[in-house]
């Protein structure tokens, strides 16, 4: 039986096998099991093996090896640059500036510095969900310690002039922090260009492994952070405990791969977006969250006039695995805030789908997938009520 | 971004199948219809009947909500066809919840469903 289409590759990408291969040996019992910090043969042998995974991670987003923390994801990276940022100048002043579509790692981390006593400017995006430079520009202020945005949104894919952004708070000598979970690997990331001093991006977004990220943090200067767990000093004393030297090389792996073909993938990838959304057509009306460039090339968000998104999701279950609009944590029955800051009704976003493809999409995917919908559309709405189609979007 | 939450059997078949969802079909007897929504609560209903020799004859319903909400309609317009109109319009929505293991959360749209029956059953009164 064929399984059904993956179009979740915002939510988490399938393990390269490459990468499955790569880690595969190295759990295997001629592996580097021992504990890279033991300054024995085979200490050295695992250090040198992590080593060689941060050369490529680095790689990826145009960065030194030295400059890169390995964590366990984009949550604690995220976590780290921004508590760990803001809590060691704290007594510099205690104004940081974010978002309101930023991803809830984030968010919430800018919650907890609020209950610390910080105050958080939290910018409203556009009407296309962008924050543009000129607003984070204009919520600075002489004692603004951070500003984090992210590169490209995990719901909409709509991606931030981080450069811009970049340039603005160098010139200001404030600390800048990107969230690039969803583009790293996806498109180019060039940390230097964007002049930023903290950049959050995990593996499993990528064909890598769950449990594993990075941090860059910017080499000169280097600014300061305060670690969130203590121990043995790993990481430059800011992320203690034993690097898991699997998770590292299939990190590596799978940054090598992303940066060997990103431009043809991402061509491909966006070519397959835009069928998908010319093979939905007829089942308007329907509309585009965040669409224009530039854009992440596989994330397409879209709602359906006259449907519930609940409802859709499992008319799709065994046909199609997507995300519905409805939230961004898998507890929470709330509309999304992302597509609420860009104006969207509850209802618009309880109609909404976010399809997102990648790597192993293929063109008859896309086709499956769009005959899928579009037979769920068909079902749902000749079940609904005369006038849902009008009232709910 | 959530995935497919969990249904009971029950809602799963129930919502997969949507028996008695639709247009109600021409037949003997007086049609009647009762309707609610509330939006804000993701929850539309819509029942149609065809009473025929003081019984129902024959019921349809049209939802726009979650499956639950789905699930539960077709279950009572299955339940409707052979009832007395009296008895056609009678729900308990927190048994009714509980018999498809809906989460509690969802007990406000099966409220709105009880709305659509007391509808249907003001305009049964209205016609007698």
């Amino acid at each position: 039986m064929r399984r059904a289409v993956y179009l979740d590759y915002a939510a988490s990408s399938p393990l390269h096998p490459e990468v499955a291969a790569a880690m595969a040996i190295c759990l295997g019992p001629q592996g580097p099991h021992a504990n890279p910090s033991a300054g024995h043969a085979e200490g050295r042998r695992a250090a040198e093996a992590i080593e060689q995974a941060r050369a490529s991670v680095a790689g990826l987003i145009g960065a030194r090896p030295e400059s890169i923390l390995f964590t366990s994801g984009a949550t604690e990276s995220d976590n780290l640059a921004i508590l760990g940022a803001c809590r060691a100048k704290a007594n510099h002043g205690g104004h940081v500036v974010t978002s309101r579509v930023e991803h809830r790692a984030v968010i919430d981390a800018f919650r907890q510095l609020e209950r610390e006593g910080f105050q958080v400017s939290w910018l409203k995006p556009t009407a296309d969900g962008r924050i543009d430079p000129a607003q984070v520009e204009a919520a600075l202020r002489p004692e603004t310690l951070l500003v984090s945005v992210m590169h490209g949104n995990n719901e909409t894919g709509v991606m931030n002039e981080v450069a811009a952004i970049g340039a603005i708070c160098r010139a200001r000598e404030v600390l800048l922090h990107v969230d690039a979970a969803q583009s790293a690997g996806r498109v180019p990331v060039d940390v230097a260009g964007w002049n930023a001093d903290l950049v959050a991006f995990t593996a499993h977004k990528l064909g890598g492994p769950k449990g594993i990220g990075a941090l860059y943090v910017r080499p000169l200067p280097r600014p300061v952070l305060q670690p969130l767990q203590f121990g043995g000093g790993q990481e430059h004393g800011l992320r203690s405990g034993t690097l898991a030297t699997h998770q590292a090389v299939g990190f590596g792996v799978a940054c090598r791969i992303a940066a060997a073909d990103l431009m043809t993938e991402a061509t491909r990838v966006r070519a397959l977006r835009e069928k998908l959304w010319r093979l939905l057509q007829p089942a308007a009306p329907l509309w585009r969250n965040g669409g224009g460039e530039p854009s992440l090339p596989g994330i397409l968000n879209v709602g359906f006039a006259g449907i519930e998104g609940e409802s859709l999701l499992l008319d799709l279950e065994g046909a199609v695995c997507a995300s519905s609009g409805s939230a961004c944590n898998a507890a929470s029955a709330e509309p999304s805030y992302v597509l609420r800051a860009l104006g969207l009704s509850d209802l618009g976003c309880q109609a909404s789908l976010r399809l997102s493809v990648g790597r192993f999409t293929a063109e008859r995917d896309v086709d499956e997938a769009a005959g899928a919908i579009l037979h769920a559309l068909e079902r749902l709405r000749g079940m609904a009520p005369p006038g849902a189609l009008e009232r709910v979007r | 971004m959530t995935g497919v939450a969990r249904y009971s059997e029950a809602v799963r078949r129930l919502f997969t199948t949507a028996p008695r969802s639709g247009f109600l079909p021409d037949g003997p007897g007086a049609r009647r219809h009762g309707e609610a929504m509330a939006l804000d609560r993701a929850a539309w209903v819509r029942f149609d009947l065809r009473l025929h020799e003081g019984r129902v004859a024959d019921a349809r319903f049209r939802a726009w909500g979650c499956p639950h909400l789905i699930a539960a309609c077709a279950l009572v317009a299955e339940r409707m066809v052979g009832q007395t109109p009296a008895e056609a319009v009678v729900l308990d929505p927190v048994a009714l919840a509980r018999e498809l293991a809906a989460p509690p959360e969802k007990l406000g749209r099966f409220l709105v469903l009880e709305d659509a029956l007391h509808g249907l059953a003001a305009g049964m009164r209205e016609a007698q």
